[in-house]
């Protein structure tokens, strides 16, 4: 069956109602891929393009709330500097009217552009169904390659984040539009001056480099602190040798994309 | 409550909606895409798909007013809302001024990516009537060419910019 709620209780309702069997269509950009491919003829489709709420943005208390649907389109214009610019990297204008953050999330890509902006913003995700409301550490909402804690009745209705980090955010592919990257690095510094740094496609999933994050937070943030701190970046992640580049390549670059953005970031 | 509107992937969905500002009411097979419904059931073969993943952009159309890739939607996505395509373009006959000036810089070769390039132009234009050559580049960052070398394009959609047809329309 194709279902188009008009309110999220609705397509709440049925997602409780279909499980698995249902799948949550927006953007498309992944679902409607594998259908033309071949490889994907869901049962249910539950359409969450009709329901207005679900692309509201509100600001309040120092954060910014977004709702599931909000497109790249929209993030791109959010004063959020790491945000708006991972979200206006993502593929031409066309994918990004349609593509959604929430469906980056769900898809938990191990390339997720929006998705390393979001974990140096230490962003929350708040997920509904039926039985109630949770927020998630978003750290905590990937569990591995493409897993993720949605439980099969559950929705993403909100990302959460600050409005007040330092942030910028770097992506390296093969050419400048349209491009899965290489690997994609968001840093941020927050308002007590701790330093966040995230990768993706690195390892399995978009990560948090938490040991040099430590170190930065012992050392402080200056050029010899984060010369070193490279070097712990470049021992915390775990990349594969693909089509796009190897190991070992991914690895130099990472320390490079990191110390860039770190050393801007403080001399701003 | 109002229950959500549904329908069988092999029944046929009631799709309403505006197509190139006529209103259309039909029904569709709701796991079709907008491109193949556009192309198959309604007769519009102006728009292309190539790659049907998004890479490409020979699919775009606009929806409301935003480019969008219409292989990558499904056909009941559209309901209620307001679709251009290039069959929509031409005003009684005489081309929209994006198009006279496709045809006067030589910015179509073989044609292919031609009305997803008007698409994302158009949609561009709309919001920027004095795009600079990056807003261009960046507009059409989502569609591919391989003849023309996308400098003739470029220039067109510059030029359909700082025509007077466009400011006075």
């Amino acid at each position: 069956m194709f279902y188009q709620p008009k309110n999220v209780p609705e397509a709440l309702g049925l997602k409780a109602e279909l499980k698995e069997r249902g799948v949550f269509i927006a953007g498309g950009t992944d679902i409607v891929v594998l259908m033309n491919h071949g490889k994907a003829a869901p049962e249910n489709f539950i359409d969450l393009t009709h329901i207005p709420e679900l692309r509201a943005i509100h600001r309040h208390n120092g954060t910014m709330e977004m709702a599931g649907n909000v497109t790249h389109a929209q993030a791109g214009k959010l004063p959020i500097r790491c945000l708006a610019q991972a979200a206006l990297s993502v593929g031409g204008p066309g994918i990004r009217e349609l593509g959604t953050l929430a469906g980056n999330l769900a898809t938990a890509s191990p390339a997720g552009d929006g998705s390393t902006a979001l974990l140096a913003l230490d962003a929350e995700v708040e997920l509904t169904s039926v039985r109630g409301t949770r927020r998630l550490p978003l750290e905590k909402f990937f569990l591995g390659y493409r897993k993720t804690a949605l439980a099969p009745d559950e929705m993403i209705t909100k990302i959460i984040v600050p409005t007040n980090y330092k942030t910028d955010w770097a992506k390296n592919g093969k050419r400048g539009a349209m491009n899965i990257s290489i690997v994609a690095a968001a840093v941020a510094i927050t308002p007590k001056n701790e330093a966040r740094i995230a990768l993706a496609s690195v390892a399995p999933v978009p990560i948090r480099c938490h040991k040099a994050e430590r170190f930065l937070a012992e050392n402080g943030l200056n050029g010899d602190s984060i010369r070193q701190a490279t070097e712990i970046v470049r021992g915390e992640i775990k990349p594969i040798t693909d089509h796009r580049a190897s190991a070992d390549y991914k690895i130099h670059l990472s320390g490079v994309m990191v110390r860039r953005l770190l050393e801007n970031l403080v001399k701003s | 409550m109002k229950k959500a509107a549904k329908a069988k992937p092999t029944g046929l969905w009631p799709l309403r909606f505006t197509l190139n500002g006529k209103k259309v009411s039909t029904k569709v097979r709701p796991t079709q895409t907008l491109l193949d419904f556009l192309r198959i059931e309604m007769g519009l073969t102006g728009t292309k798909g190539a790659c049907l993943e998004g890479e490409c952009g020979s699919c775009y159309v606009l929806v409301d007013g935003k480019p969008m890739n219409s292989c990558l939607m499904l056909a009941p996505q559209v309901q209620d809302r307001n679709v251009t395509t290039i069959e929509g373009f031409a005003h009684n006959k005489k081309l929209d001024v994006i198009q006279q000036k496709f045809v006067e810089c030589g910015a179509v070769q073989c044609g292919y990516c031609t009305p997803g390039m008007l698409m994302a132009a158009k949609a561009l234009l709309d919001r920027n009537p004095n795009p600079s050559r990056e807003d261009v580049v960046e507009a059409i960052g989502g569609n591919i060419c391989r003849c023309t070398g996308y400098e003739p394009i470029i220039n067109a959609v510059l030029d359909a910019a700082r025509s007077d047809s466009r400011r006075r329309a």
